[in-house]
């Protein structure tokens, strides 16, 4: 158990120095630089050359790539992502909000829609081709394929807009209390909600059907075990055993990847910092969300496969 | 607002010159026009860019707020009006020290108060324009800044400048508070009408009235508060629908056109807002060097057509291949309209019977109806025997590209590509078109030799009708030269709900009054 453990950890060590390295590289490669961005053409062309190059140099953007490079591992290992070019102003300062904002966010999401997905996939297995399935499935389908924009929007227009119940954009500040910005949020919460349900739905209905058709499960049934005993003490856990890593990649996925939900809402997190530091060419505030949000996706990775390795006995052995 | 004497303005000719730009009407006249009521909260989105990203610690720092929140906040010693003149704001009086044009003397008004209540000096205005000369592209001409009286300030010029009272104007010459040059303007505190109490950089900026504005009677509302949604044109527009924002700035034409159906809102547009230039690479080899090919594509252009399509018609302009805009009372339209039979003739004399395969002209989407302008362009110049390809570049890195840095050996220059440009006064524009590779025009020669000579005539030369002239004289060089193409341009627009009053739009953006607005 503690060798699989160790070893676990030291390929999450390697995946992270590698993913490091890709990301400086990733934002090595963008064009332009963050002088290019902040100065309009009128003021680059009423700037002397000289000047221009001596803007370059104070800001580090003349120095050779190995030389950021090495800097910028130096400083990942002390969680120091340094300072944004034009500003100055610490990388985790800036960050350091959005990344709150956005795990406020995933963490609603996930409150909501593991109980909802839960009841809806067990209910779908229990009732395994009769109507209910079939309109969880069929909706599930239909949930999941929509994009995530366009359930905003029709969300926006029907209670927002149509019938003005819920704020269309989130006008909170990036600093409110987390209860102020969920408060604000109820539409984009919905939003991810709706998708989270149906892809989450779909995964515990497989891994249910799976379970009750297993040999245990008709063990069980042979010895007089109620049915909803066996369901939700014996089944649900293997049913969920092989679906923790996609669940964790998912719940990953949602901390850093609802660019388009806060975009459509105005939503203060990581999205909106990452397109607004790759717009301006702020590297730095690049690398670290980047890096901060691969780190999340390796840790419960990591979570995950810990977890199996507690509740599933035969993955100690392998 | 007080009236400006306009006597006052300049003394000699630069003062009628610059006179003879104001517009007729007058902030606050407007506003004496229905009744205006006092208090209540503003809450709008703005959808422009700030593109010096803001930090904890410096979002307070005028440079580093989007340029249309500055002039609530910070006044400058001159505004320009929507009509594109001159008119003193905190500065009581500006006038040439001499007729080199290069010394000019400000006096500031007196009284006007700091948000700290504590009175704005010469010393204060010293020390922004000792910030500004060193940090602000326009104000690198001042060569020395200095205190003459408590209320005095001498500035002395690289070289005259008749027009140096509009760069008294820019969103990057606000008067702050008197510092070192490392923390000046940090504090956030000006003399403007409405105080800072929440910044949260790059999204949020709520201002409160400052009950001791030097114009007395404004502003109107107690509170504004401005929502930065750059590039989430949909998002605001949602927050207006569902009533969160009572304004959006900065809409696009197709977007002011379907909600100025809409009866719970207002459309507000601003003649003349910005254009489109195409520069035209000169490099060895290039087609563009033959001055008829270049001739030959401006006859070519269907610039009507381009307004009708790309700008619904009434919300574009026909341009004149300047930087001017449309509302520039200096500007002269381009003589002649389109003549594809002319631009057949030119291109055949210039070895081109058979039309000429020009490539790819590069576009980036710096605003929304860039694609269908182009679109248009394309197909109208084929008539002529034009062939181009319109190849798509993302706006990240775009100016790097589209000017390069003139090395020819590693084949970076300038591109056969666009980019957009906003309103100036006339010697900004027209200085645009000079020969440096940074510029749209990159072009040299005798006539660009003259037009610079031209230039610098005109920026020494304080009567206000010959200055005009030179300024025509130096269009029509463009006009026969064609150093670049600017085929048309379009209007700026906002929206806001029916109880906003007195909200006009403003063709520089950051010069809007926003202490003259007032909810019904």
């Amino acid at each position: 158990m503690l060798i699989a453990i160790a070893r676990r950890l030291a390929l999450s060590l390697v995946t992270l120095f590698m993913l490091a390295v890709f990301v400086f590289v990733a934002t090595e490669i963008m064009p332009g630089d963050a002088l290019d961005v902040s100065l309009s053409a009128d003021e680059i062309a009423m700037i002397p050359p000289e000047r221009l190059a001596q803007m370059k140099r104070d800001l580090g953007l003349d120095r050779p790539a190995h030389e950021r490079l090495g800097a910028f591992l130096g400083g990942v290992v002390q969680l120091d992502f340094g300072r944004t070019l034009m500003s100055k102003t610490p990388v985790t300062t800036i960050v350091g909000y959005p990344y709150r904002n956005s795990l406020i966010l995933a963490a609603a999401v996930l409150l909501v829609a593991i109980p909802f997905a839960l009841a809806i996939g067990i209910a779908a297995a229990v009732w395994r081709g009769r109507p209910i399935d079939n309109i969880v499935s069929t909706v599930a389908v239909i949930g999941y394929s929509i994009p995530e924009f366009v359930i905003g929007t029709v969300l926006v227009m029907l209670f927002a807009v149509t019938w003005p119940i819920f704020p269309a954009t989130i006008t909170a500040s990036t600093r409110d209390p987390a209860l102020t910005l969920l408060a604000a949020s109820p539409l984009a919460v919905a939003t991810v909600v709706i998708g989270s349900v149906a892809y989450l739905a779909r995964l515990v209905r497989t891994g249910m059907i799976e379970a009750l058709a297993s040999d245990f499960v008709e063990r069980l049934r042979l010895t007089g075990i109620p049915e909803w005993r066996i369901v939700f003490r014996h089944a649900l856990p293997a049913a969920i055993i092989p679906s923790l890593t996609a669940m964790a990649l998912y719940a990953a996925a949602l901390v850093s990847g609802i660019v388009v939900v806060e975009l459509v809402f105005a939503y203060p997190g990581l999205g909106q910092e990452l397109v607004r530091a790759v717009t301006r060419r702020e590297v730095h505030v690049v690398q670290a969300i980047a890096l901060g949000s691969a780190a999340i996706v390796v840790a419960l990775n990591l979570l995950a496969d810990l977890a199996i390795l507690a509740l599933d006995p035969r993955t100690r052995r392998a | 607002m007080n009236r400006i004497d306009r006597r006052n303005i300049l003394k000699g000719g630069a003062g009628a010159a610059l006179l003879a730009t104001v517009g007729a009407v007058l902030p606050g006249e407007a506003a004496a026009q229905s009744q205006p009521q006092r208090g209540g909260t503003l809450v709008c989105a703005q959808l422009s860019a700030n593109r010096r990203s803001a930090g904890p610690n410096n979002h307070r720092h005028p440079y580093f707020i989007v340029d249309a929140n500055t002039k609530p906040i910070w006044s400058t010693p001159t505004w320009v009006n929507p009509q594109l003149g001159v008119e003193l704001e905190i500065a009581s009086k500006l006038e040439p020290a001499d007729e080199t044009l290069a010394v000019w003397d400000m006096t500031l008004r007196e009284g006007v108060m700091f948000h700290d209540m504590t009175e704005m000096t010469a010393a204060d205005a010293t020390a922004s324009f000792e910030y500004h000369r060193q940090n602000a592209p326009f104000a690198r001409q001042i060569t020395k800044v200095e205190q003459t009286g408590k209320y005095g300030v001498r500035f002395t010029l690289e070289s005259g400048n008749a027009e140096f009272p509009y760069v008294l104007a820019e969103y990057n010459s606000p008067i702050m508070k008197a510092g070192p040059l490392e923390t000046i303007g940090l504090d956030g505190i000006g003399t403007g009408p409405y105080r800072i109490v929440q910044s949260d950089p790059n999204r949020l900026m709520v201002l409160e009235r400052f009950d001791g504005y030097w114009r007395k009677g404004f502003p109107y509302l107690d509170r504004i508060e401005i929502h930065n949604r750059e590039g989430q044109q949909e998002s605001a527009l949602n927050g207006l629908r569902s009533g969160q924002f009572d304004a959006v700035l900065n809409i696009d034409a197709r977007a002011a056109v379907q909600l100025a159906n809409d009866p719970a809102f207002d459309i507000e547009s601003s003649k003349g807002g910005y254009s489109f230039v195409i520069q035209l690479p000169k490099h060895p080899g290039s087609p563009w060097l033959d001055k008829r090919v270049r001739q030959a594509f401006a006859y070519a252009i269907d610039r009507e057509a381009i307004v009708r399509i790309a700008y619904g018609g009434k919300y574009g302009w026909v341009s004149n291949d300047s930087h001017l805009m449309v509302t520039d009372p200096v500007f002269v339209p381009r003589p002649g309209g389109r003549d594809v039979a002319k631009a057949k003739q030119l291109l055949a004399e210039a070895g081109y019977p058979n039309g000429i395969n020009l490539g790819a002209l590069y576009w980036s989407p710096q605003l929304p109806e860039a694609g269908r302008y182009f679109q248009v362009l394309q197909q109208t110049v084929r008539d002529a025997g034009f062939t181009l390809t319109l190849d798509e570049r993302p706006n990240d890195g775009y100016i790097q590209f589209r000017t390069g840095d003139n090395d020819f050996a590693k084949a970076n220059f300038h591109k056969f590509a666009m980019t957009a440009v906003g309103s100036r006064n006339p010697g900004i524009s027209l200085f645009r078109m000079r020969g440096a590779f940074v510029e749209s025009g990159h072009w040299r020669g005798p006539e660009h030799d003259k037009y610079l000579a031209l230039y610098n005539d005109a920026m020494v030369t304080a009567d206000a009708l010959k200055r005009k002239a030179i300024y025509a004289e130096m269009q029509a060089i463009l006009h026969e030269e064609v150093p670049a193409i600017l085929a048309a341009g379009g209007d700026t627009f906002l929206v806001k709900r029916k109880h906003i009053r007195n909200m006009p739009y403003h063709p520089q953006i950051w010069s809007i009054r926003f202490e003259e607005i007032w909810r019904a």
